[in-house]
């Protein structure tokens, strides 16, 4: 059945599907509406859930750390100074081992105040050892939700789930609402690997001193590099059931192509059309939709880089001091390989101005007539 | 410390740090190292109570306005509160940590004050006369007497006191004079122990109307026949005509006996009986001279006693010593020495040494000899055995011979009021103990306040309740930062020129604000008394208010043991321990 939803309500879908037992969160524009509508269908009692009011995100999140201890599926969503008021207890979610699902919809963090979209929050919980996934489109929020617990469970980590405020948010498209028998047969109930038992109870997340740290975290490691492989398989059988999926990254355009322009979230929408539009020009122009942030795809870039002369790559974000945070991942991972195409790092549209097609097609045309980048960084539509 | 793992690698781990074995035991983890825990501890106002007060319970149940909780506390160990909070030497306010602070604690004010409220209800010791566990003979009716009949008929036996006076209370109602202890107060509670069951047989002397054989139907046996005997001074004129022992003076004057003392009378000795000599003749209208053969500092008297004399008008003559009372004219003519102090005694006290060619006079027309008190043996049954006087006792009581138990100023150095009552609750217990073929040793052990001597009987009766940590907290041990500095409550003394007239009260006890005034200075050393410190600091909110042993219990599911209810309690009653598993 198609409806014609907005990003969050794909998201209210999504954890309805995925028979999520506790949500625990706290409001924050853009992300209101999500837990507005979870939070209604539970008090009506049409959905089977335990909705914790918590006073902050940091509760939020403690919350449902100790229900998914307890070996229950467990959501949340929150937005900009909401995800950095969470930041502890995002490490505490990894680091016991928690199969969380969080939807973030992305929002700039003031100061100045500002509603509207920014990658920097999520960005700035790179470290916090979730994995990232942006989207593109409403229909590909739904069904990241479902296929985020599958892939969480299975590799034993939270997953965040990113779409951008008001674009995706707030913005209604028509979405294929998948019904619960076919999630079901898709989507496993949650099985913990250490369940708590009250007849012996165990202590959880206890000490432990330097001879053992590392190699928990090397731990945590592991099971990053088995997400790849994990979210593939998981992909190919929603594809297989559902009939679309959404691999790490897409390529669009030209097989193969002297510049790739590599776009995450909703930017990808436009540059799909720029692109288009520019290879009737002739220009040598494929896209790369990045969805996967963290783990860092590099494997799958590196396959679609061949031939590549030069990667011009969008950030809808800032680390102050160094510039885009997809490029710094970008030519950090690419060092040690043998073919390192010039990298083109522009970033535009914080705070939520508008990426137009008008500045993507300027960024493709700096790079075309550059060898390299003159700067660092190089501002698009900024008006200096 | 929680057990530690040695893994070869990651591979051998588990995927999260979690428990292998269960964790009931300790519900945070390996968050909490060290446990905190209510544990009362023992005051050093109860180690120092030769009869065993639990002295910080009933101060609490004063700061409650509980007055009569606090005296159902006091006769648990004491049957003599009125006596004791008038004429102790209260040792417990010596070792008062308050003293370390600013002033003690007026305990004995507070005893007073208890027993005078018990006094004003006319309240009755409870309790189940004799059941028939056994008869017991007691031995004199004096404090340490009275005191294990007491305890004896609160065990339930049949008690009969004997006594060879003509009424009971020994070395109280002849010794002490009624302007320190109104004789309607140790009535009230020579007859509070009557009313236990408790049989009182007066005009028996022991070792002429009554004998062991006399004693055959009595399984058991407690001889407290104390030390009358007064100490001569072996000089020569001593047993002359208006001379006199001050022990057989003060019997007179307790029993309203005609005595002609003459105007000028002279009083040799320092110790409590000289000065109850001298402050009694003064009563009688009489110029009383103190002749002491050491200095101020080595006088055994009380400090305060000393001083209310010097004030009703006695005399005190240091560094004197009469070697000859001659008669002369109907006047004695003492020969006196004067002496100088040399080096230390046995006792610790500077020596008196006589200086030569010093000899004086001096006049009087009688003189006291109170140069203190022996006990007097040869009536006692052939095969007990003494030393010097003092018949010799085990820890328990318990003499040479089997079922006979001695106690008080007989069997001791220490003949003090509350050193009797101790005795005599000890040898109650040790009867019992022998009867019911008990290890009483054992049973002391058991019992003991702090290191001992002092025992709680209470806890022999109720061994699970009240229990405490015989540690004795020290000043150190105590948080101050939650006492405000404050005075002691004095207690009010008549006038210096009405007092002389008579032999009533010199000192009034407190009225009840005084005394709840003094009762919260108390620091409560060790006991909790619910100030609700560990309650306010606990920043994880694990002290839950309870009713049950404690006060307060900590919840240990979440108490993360951080210690702050140990340091922030004023009054060292938690204690911490190390976790361990």
């Amino acid at each position: 059945m198609k409806k014609v939803i907005t990003g969050n309500q794909a998201v209210a879908y999504g954890v309805i599907l995925s028979r999520v037992d506790v949500i625990s969160a706290y409001p924050i524009t853009p992300q209101t509406t999500i837990v507005e509508e979870l939070s209604e269908l539970t008090a009506s009692g049409r959905l089977k859930t335990v909705f914790l009011k918590v006073e902050s995100e940091h509760s939020a999140m403690a919350a449902l750390i100790g229900a998914s201890t307890g070996g229950v599926r467990c959501f949340t969503a929150t937005s900009s100074h909401g995800l950095a008021y969470m930041h502890e207890m995002l490490h505490w979610a990894s680091g016991a081992r928690l199969p969380i699902v969080l939807v973030n919809v992305n929002r700039a963090i003031a100061p100045p105040w500002n509603i509207w979209s920014d990658q920097s929050d999520s960005l700035s919980q790179r470290d916090t050892g979730w994995v990232q996934l942006y989207c593109e489109h409403n229909q590909e929020v739904l069904d990241t939700v479902v296929q985020a617990y599958r892939v969480a469970e299975s590799v034993k980590l939270p997953v965040m789930v990113v779409l951008d405020a008001y674009v995706l948010s707030h913005t209604s498209e028509a979405v294929e609402i998948p019904t619960m028998e076919q999630v079901d047969a898709f989507l496993p109930p949650y099985c913990p690997e250490y369940p708590i038992d009250t007849q012996e109870p165990a202590a959880f997340s206890t000490i432990a001193t330097p001879d053992h740290f590392l190699e928990f975290r090397y731990k945590i490691q592991q099971a990053m590099e088995q997400v790849p492989g994990v979210a593939k398989k998981v992909d190919d059988d929603f594809r297989s059931r559902f009939g679309r999926g959404y691999s790490a990254i897409e390529r669009y355009g030209k097989g193969e192509a002297e510049i790739l322009l590599m776009t995450s979230g909703t930017v990808t929408g436009t540059s799909r059309i720029v692109v288009e539009k520019l290879i009737e020009k002739g220009y040598d122009v494929a896209g790369i939709k990045i969805k996967r942030f963290r783990p860092f795809p590099i494997e799958e870039i590196y396959k679609e880089m061949k031939g590549a002369k030069k990667l011009a790559i969008i950030d809808r974000n800032l680390s102050a001091g160094v510039g885009g945070i997809f490029a710094q991942e970008l030519r950090a991972s690419l060092y040690s390989r043998e073919e390192r195409p010039q990298i083109f790092g522009f970033v535009s549209g914080l705070g939520g101005r508008d990426i137009t097609p008008e500045l993507i097609e300027e960024a493709v045309r700096y790079t075309v007539d550059h060898p390299r980048p003159e700067e660092e960084i190089l501002w698009l539509g900024l008006k200096r | 410390m929680t057990k530690q793992f040695d893994f070869k690698g990651a591979s051998q781990m588990p995927m999260i740090s979690v428990s292998f074995g269960h964790m009931d035991w300790n519900k945070t983890g390996a968050w909490r190292a060290q446990r905190p825990f209510y544990e009362d501890k023992t005051p050093p106002c109860s180690a120092a109570c030769p009869v065993g007060n639990d002295i910080v319970a009933f101060i609490q149940k004063i700061t409650e306005e509980d007055f009569e909780g606090a005296w159902n506390l006091i006769k648990q160990e004491n049957p003599f509160p009125g006596v004791c909070g008038r004429v102790c030497f209260h040792p417990c306010e010596s070792k008062c940590n308050r003293g370390d602070y600013d002033e003690p604690i007026a305990i004995h004010g507070l005893e007073r004050f208890v027993s005078d409220f018990a006094a004003s209800l006319s309240l009755k010791i409870r309790g189940t006369p004799g059941v028939g566990r056994g008869k017991i003979a007691v031995i004199g009716s004096g404090p340490a007497g009275m005191s294990c009949a007491y305890h004896l008929a609160k065990l339930h036996y049949n008690v009969t006191v004997f006594e060879s006076f003509s009424s009971a209370g020994g070395m109280l109602r002849t010794g002490i004079p009624s302007y320190r202890l109104p004789k309607g107060v140790l009535d009230r509670e020579i007859s509070n122990i009557e009313g236990l069951g408790v049989e009182i047989r007066t005009g028996i002397p022991f070792g002429e109307d009554l004998d062991l054989d006399g004693l055959k139907n009595y399984q058991a046996t407690f001889i407290a026949t104390g030390a009358h005997q007064c100490r001569g001074l072996h000089i020569p004129g001593e047993k002359g005509r208006s001379v006199f022992s001050g022990l057989d003076l003060l019997k007179k004057i307790n029993l309203s006996k005609k005595i002609n003392l003459g105007d000028k009378v002279a009083v040799i000795g320092g110790g409590n009986t000289a000065i109850d000599v001298a402050r009694s003749v003064i009563r009688l209208g009489k110029k009383a001279t103190i002749l002491y053969r050491r200095s101020k500092e080595e006088m055994p008297a009380f400090r305060e006693e000393i001083a209310e004399a010097i004030e009703e008008g006695v005399m005190i003559r240091y560094l004197v010593n009469p070697i000859h009372i001659q008669q002369k004219d109907g006047l004695r003519r003492l020969d006196c020495l004067r002496m100088e102090l040399g080096d230390k005694d046995e006792s610790g006290r500077r020596r008196p040494v006589p200086i030569p060619n010093s000899n004086f006079f001096m006049e009087a027309d009688s003189v006291i000899i109170a140069a203190g008190e022996e006990a007097e043996v040869s009536f006692l049954p052939k095969g007990m055995e003494n030393r010097q006087g003092i018949v010799l006792t085990q820890r328990d009581g318990g003499t040479s011979i089997k079922g006979i138990f001695a106690g008080g100023d007989l069997t001791s150095s220490q003949r003090t009021v509350a050193h009797a009552i101790g005795s005599g609750k000890k040898a109650a217990l040790a009867i019992d103990c022998y009867l019911s073929g008990r290890d009483s040793e054992e049973a002391i052990r058991q019992i003991l306040i702090g290191e001992g001597p002092s025992l709680s009987i209470f806890r022999y009766v109720h061994p699970e309740e009240r229990r405490m940590n015989p540690h004795v907290v020290t000043f150190n041990e105590l948080n101050t930062d939650y006492f405000e500095p404050s005075e002691r409550c004095r207690e009010s003394k008549g006038a210096v020129k009405k007092r002389i007239k008579g032999f009533g009260e010199v000192t009034s006890g407190y009225a009840g604000s005084s005394a709840l005034e003094e009762a919260e200075r108390c620091f409560s050393c060790g006991t909790c008394n619910r100030c609700e410190n560990c309650y306010v600091f606990c920043p994880d909110a694990s002290i839950i208010k309870a009713e049950g042993v404690f006060s307060r219990q900590v919840d240990y599911d979440f108490c993360k043991g951080c210690g702050i209810c140990f340091s922030e309690c004023p009054r060292g009653a938690i204690s911490l321990e190390e976790e361990t598993r």
